[in-house]
């Protein structure tokens, strides 16, 4: 894993670069998918030390609707969806044209709207992050979980904490006509990947 | 709250939390002196690598003795309660470790000669872990299950 602290600071502000513009190429296809009301933006690519993932991320012990989408292959990540019961409901029901959902369990047709979303955006950015690194990168069917976000996050992280005490993850945001919404896809490349997007980033003209 | 790779230790009235999927919480209890010490444990061996003690199965354990001494509490007649060790991916994703890291942590109690009172562990569910030093009861809470004290 490339350790990225003040002494290669530029590597970061790299992968920013890099992951902003996978993040222009996701925003158009959300865009799409959404009529035109919700875009996306990247927030930040960032290290964080192993033992203040949840407090630093914020995502605190209540349970989340989250969609898991991870990349196959000898280059690998995860990324991972979330929202709270309110705004996963919420952008559901956009979705599908109809009332926000109030029975206890979410409907297929709930879970398949908010799998989609999760597709289309992963895919959106293994599209653009292929094109970047010259590199196949095989996504995984979206998975739908309603857990603790912070269980599902080690998950996503446990690659990474094998070789380092520091992960790094990218956080991006979404957008309605322009205000901020309460819904968040957190990025997690393996150490493999953040290799393979240095490479690149170094090889670029 | 307990983060990923911490070791905390405390006395009654004291209550430790950790939110758990592949990872465990284990706790160490002595009953009679109400002191208890909890680690978030994320991998299940060192092997040579640097971190935390409390990162690795194989390393938490031993601080977590060094801190009962430091409390001046006697390693004999210590228990353990431990949850977790899930697979949240359901088999698929990034390195499932759930079970590994559970078979690591009994592993490394054995060793230590610590016994194993109750644990919570595998599935595909997060838990949300409640550590009480005062008796020793560890609650947990999972997705759509009732919960459950140990």
């Amino acid at each position: 894993m490339i350790e990225i602290d003040t002494e290669n600071a530029k590597a970061l502000a790299g992968l920013q670069e890099l992951f902003a513009s996978a993040t222009h190429d996701a925003s158009a296809s959300m865009c799409r998918w959404t009529d035109g009301i919700i875009t996306v933006t990247l927030d930040e690519v960032r290290q964080i030390p192993l033992e203040e993932v949840s407090t630093e991320l914020a995502v605190g012990d209540e349970m989340l609707t989250m969609v898991v989408m991870t990349l196959d292959g000898g280059l690998g990540g995860s990324m991972i969806l979330m929202f709270d019961e309110l705004n996963g409901r919420q952008l559901a029901a956009s979705l599908l044209g109809q009332a926000v959902g109030i029975q206890p369990d979410w409907s297929e047709l709930e879970r398949s709207a908010l799998m989609e979303t999760g597709n289309i955006l992963g895919c959106a950015y293994v599209n653009a992050l292929t094109r970047l690194i010259g590199t196949d990168l095989r996504p995984s069917a979206p998975h739908f979980i309603q857990d603790f976000g912070v269980s599902v996050l080690q998950q996503a992280l446990m690659t990474q904490a094998v070789v380092s005490d520091s992960l790094l993850l990218c956080e991006i945001g979404f957008h309605r006509k322009g205000e901020r919404l309460d819904w968040r896809v957190v990025f997690v490349p393996t150490p493999e990947l953040q290799a393979s997007l240095q490479r690149s980033l170094h090889a670029a003209p | 709250m307990v983060g990923m790779g911490q070791i905390v230790s405390g006395g009654s009235p004291q209550q430790m939390k950790a939110i758990v999927g592949s990872c465990i919480a284990l706790a160490l209890h002595h009953p009679r002196l109400n002191k208890g010490v909890m680690a978030h444990i994320v991998l299940p061996d060192s092997a040579g690598r640097p971190g935390a003690p409390g990162k690795f199965a194989d390393t938490a354990i031993p601080r977590m003795l060094e801190l009962f001494k430091e409390l001046g509490v006697p390693a004999h007649s210590l228990t353990a309660k431990l949850a977790g060790g899930a697979n949240m991916f359901a088999n698929s994703g990034p390195l499932q470790i759930g079970d590994a890291n559970t078979r690591a942590v009994a592993q490394a109690l054995r060793t230590a000669g610590i016994r194993i009172m109750a644990q919570d562990v595998g599935g595909t569910r997060g838990r949300r872990v409640t550590f009480d030093c005062a008796d020793g009861e560890m609650i947990i809470e999972s997705a759509g299950q009732p919960k459950k004290t140990l």
